[in-house]
């Protein structure tokens, strides 16, 4: 093995030892009023995970695309209720526009592609505009936000105090919320041109990356869940495992969740190499939401009434899949956007573009 | 599951790259030369193309020169075969020698069996067939009733296989038999014999699919000398000897591209500006492949034995027999959304021997749906292999 994966197998195990330790049924539920564990975030802040795959020198962790990728699925299967992909995104649209990254809690904006107009005013900037569910907004301190200004994009660092904002939540209590920005003023040095790369496009683009990512780590609990279950619970005299039926369906979980975790960190390599990166991540994006549908019915249908109630874990994993296989488009956006993409490239392209990895 | 991947840096390096340039070329030229018209469903059985593979130096390309081989990477192997499925290559006459029957002669196989068929297998001049399946042994592979009997020098078969693929064409049949009818356990007494197809006692005859196609047979065994000489591995080992490679050959291409070209065809119909459906379908055909390819891939890099392992044998060290059949089982499904999603968004019905490419292979592949998840392992069998290594053992 070369130092590489050495590092990462190093950050995986440290990665996953933390959220096991402190991910647990309390703070889960306690995030459902609160929106997020702000006691989870302080440790993963000082543990440097959100600012993985950001050069040192901009303020990061060091490190690359792919070892966030690792972290985001980890997070993904603990469900760790706090703003980690987030923050790594807007991490990046901050960094690489040379601006320097507040610490605490950030989000990026907007999400569904609204248009924030963006004024000079001397040396500042006056932003305004509405956006729409953006993540965890809430809790944060800053939002790096993307907005249009005269002469281009740019990325401004707003403080989220100074945004008027309604608390929203997706199907696992997460906070999504709609963020009005009336003429907030900007610094000069916390506003900067849009650096090469970064418009709305490639934002999305990071977050279906991340969100496949954080699919895939949901899924491996809830068949590692649904496995456990089938070996434990009893029924007709047998352990329910013993069930070709039963193990028929987890055979196919398994499958799923194979797959999902297969797209989602080949698509960050992608993305990390520059290579191929909108087929990568529009299949991984399509790929992990198909996957979250059937995977989590299949873990409930193992686990029959207990997995549906809001004492068992399952939950926790299967409602944040069906909310994260909406989130920076579904399945169906992607697949029109690829389906068109391809059909422009031509016939001839197909298997070329499916293999230029 | 896939422990062992990394999957975020798994890309094909510059040979590999090159290679692949190198059979998209010569696919061109060569389908061009031959007049080929592919066909989909049943692959072809074309002794000059398959000679002509061999003259590249892509047939049994991993094993060993000093037995007709290149010793390249499975990664290459890798690359040589999806290029031959996506446009429906014939390949038959090389198929089985160069997946099956080369890797297990040259584990199992004796110094002069090597040297007799391996470069022949590899000069595209020999050809196997299998002789796994029997009347009354499908799925249940172990309970092979083909029956072995020592005598001087050698042994007397006598039994009947099915569906051996083009045993009316090729030269001999690799043949899971039983050797020790005793054996307390029925996975003991089981070994490999090599058969010719010519040799007196055998009979081939067809068994002819829904479609008339021939490349089915039933092989009739009546009394059949095998000398010593072609006994594979041990005698009694059979079992082990069919079972050990069966991650690398669950996991290739041909699990999940058979009906590939359909899918060029489809892209060629719907043209550069499909509609909404349209578009989506398409987007989750390509969506799906390329994870699939991802995973297959996979498993080609991580069972390479590498620059010090024995050429030609997968790294014996690492177990992805459960991750194969996961391959198999969600690549054979995949091979049927293709033509499902092309039967769906075609405004033509499907015609056997339609001028036109799409309407053809969409004929032909609707009749071949069924076999995809049957071959190799049925669904159901394999889904019982995952769920065994995903639960334990369970009292």
């Amino acid at each position: 093995m070369n130092d590489v994966s050495d590092v990462r197998a190093m950050l995986v195990e440290s990665a996953t030892r933390l959220f096991a330790d402190q991910v647990n049924a309390k703070m889960l539920d306690a995030a459902k009023q609160d929106g997020w564990s702000a006691a989870l975030w302080k440790i993963v802040e000082e543990a440097q995970l959100p600012l993985v795959s950001i050069a040192e020198e901009a303020g990061g962790a060091g490190g690359s695309l792919s070892d966030l990728a690792a972290v985001v699925r980890i997070a993904g299967r603990y469900a760790a209720p706090i703003p980690l992909a987030e923050t790594a995104i807007a991490g990046w649209m901050l960094a690489s526009s040379g601006l320097k990254i507040p610490i605490g809690p950030l989000t990026l904006a907007p999400v569904h592609g609204e248009k924030i107009t963006a004024r000079k005013n001397g040396a500042r900037w006056n932003l305004s505009g509405e956006m729409k569910r953006v993540p965890w907004a809430r809790i944060t301190g800053h939002i790096a936000v993307l907005a249009a200004g005269p002469d281009g994009d740019i990325v401004a660092c707003v403080e989220s105090s100074q945004c008027k904002i309604t608390a929203g939540q997706n199907l696992a209590f997460e906070p999504r919320d709609d963020v009005v920005l009336d003429n907030v003023a900007v610094a000069a040095g916390l506003a900067a041109p849009a650096a090469d790369g970064v418009n709305h496009a490639t934002l999305r683009e990071r977050g279906a990356l991340m969100r496949s990512l954080a699919m895939a780590g949901a899924l491996e609990r809830a068949l590692e869940l649904a496995v456990r279950y089938a070996t434990e619970r009893s029924q007709f005299g047998r352990k329910i495992g013993q069930f070709q039926a039963i193990q028929q369906e987890l055979a196919r979980c398994a499958g799923e969740v194979a797959a999902a975790v297969a797209a989602a960190l080949s698509a960050a390599g992608a993305m990390e190499r520059g290579q191929n990166t909108t087929l990568a991540v529009a299949a991984a994006k399509i790929r992990t939401a198909q996957a979250a549908h059937e995977g989590a019915l299949i873990a409930h249908q193992v686990h029959g009434a207990i997995g549906v109630t809001d004492e068992y874990a399952l939950h926790h994993s299967t409602l944040r899949l069906w909310a994260w296989r909406e989130e920076f488009g579904n399945e169906a956006a992607w697949a029109m956007e690829l389906g068109r993409a391809m059909c422009a490239a031509g016939a001839d392209r197909l298997w070329p573009a499916l293999t230029s990895d | 599951m896939f422990d062992q991947v990394d999957f975020s840096a798994l890309e094909l390096p510059a040979a590999a790259r090159q290679l692949q340039k190198e059979v998209r070329e010569f696919l061109r030229t060569e389908f061009a030369a031959l007049n080929f018209k592919p066909r989909l469903g049943h692959t072809e059985f074309h002794p000059e193309f398959t000679r002509r593979v061999a003259a590249r130096g892509w047939i049994g390309m991993t094993w060993p020169k000093r037995y007709g081989g290149q010793e390249r990477s499975y990664l290459e192997r890798f690359v040589v075969t999806e290029e031959m499925l996506a446009v429906a290559a014939p390949c038959a006459a090389h198929w089985f020698g160069d997946r099956q029957t080369g890797p297990s002669l040259l584990r199992y196989g004796t110094e002069q069996q090597k040297q007799r068929f391996l470069p022949a297998i590899a000069r595209g001049e020999y050809s196997f067939a299998l002789g796994m399946s029997e009347p009354n042994s499908g799925s249940d592979l172990a309970s092979v009733k083909t029956r072995a009997e020592r005598v001087p020098n050698g042994w007397r078969v006598t039994g009947q296989k099915v569906w051996t693929s083009w045993a009316h064409k090729a030269h001999a049949f690799f043949v899971l038999c039983r050797t020790s009818p005793d054996a307390g356990n029925r996975h003991d007494g089981l070994s490999q014999l090599i058969i010719e197809l010519n040799a007196p006692g055998v009979t081939v005859r067809p068994i002819r699919f829904m479609n008339g196609h021939h490349g089915f047979n039933e092989v009739f065994l009546d009394n059949v000398f095998v000398p010593d000489d072609m006994v594979v591995g041990e005698i009694g080992q059979g079992w082990k000897q069919v079972t050990s490679e069966l991650a690398l050959e669950r996991s290739g291409p041909e699990r999940y591209m058979t009906t590939f070209p359909l899918f060029t065809a489809l892209m060629r119909r719907l043209g550069a500006t499909p509609d909404a459906r349209a578009a989506e379908a398409a987007g989750k055909l390509a969506a799906r492949m390329w994870s699939l390819r991802r995973m297959s891939l996979a498993i080609a890099i991580t069972l390479d034995p590498g620059p010090d392992g024995e050429k030609g044998t997968p790294k014996a060290t690492v177990d992805l027999a459960t991750e194969a059949a996961l391959v198999k089982d969600m690549g054979t499904f995949y091979e049927r959304e293709i033509i499902d999603a092309a039967r769906l968004l075609a405004t033509t019905e499907p015609t056997p021997d339609a001028d036109d490419t799409f309407e053809r292979h969409l004929a032909e592949t609707i009749v071949c749906a069924p076999v995809a998840t049957i071959r190799g392992g049925t669904t159901q069998v394999l889904r019982n292999l995952i769920a065994r290594k995903l639960l334990g053992p369970l009292k």
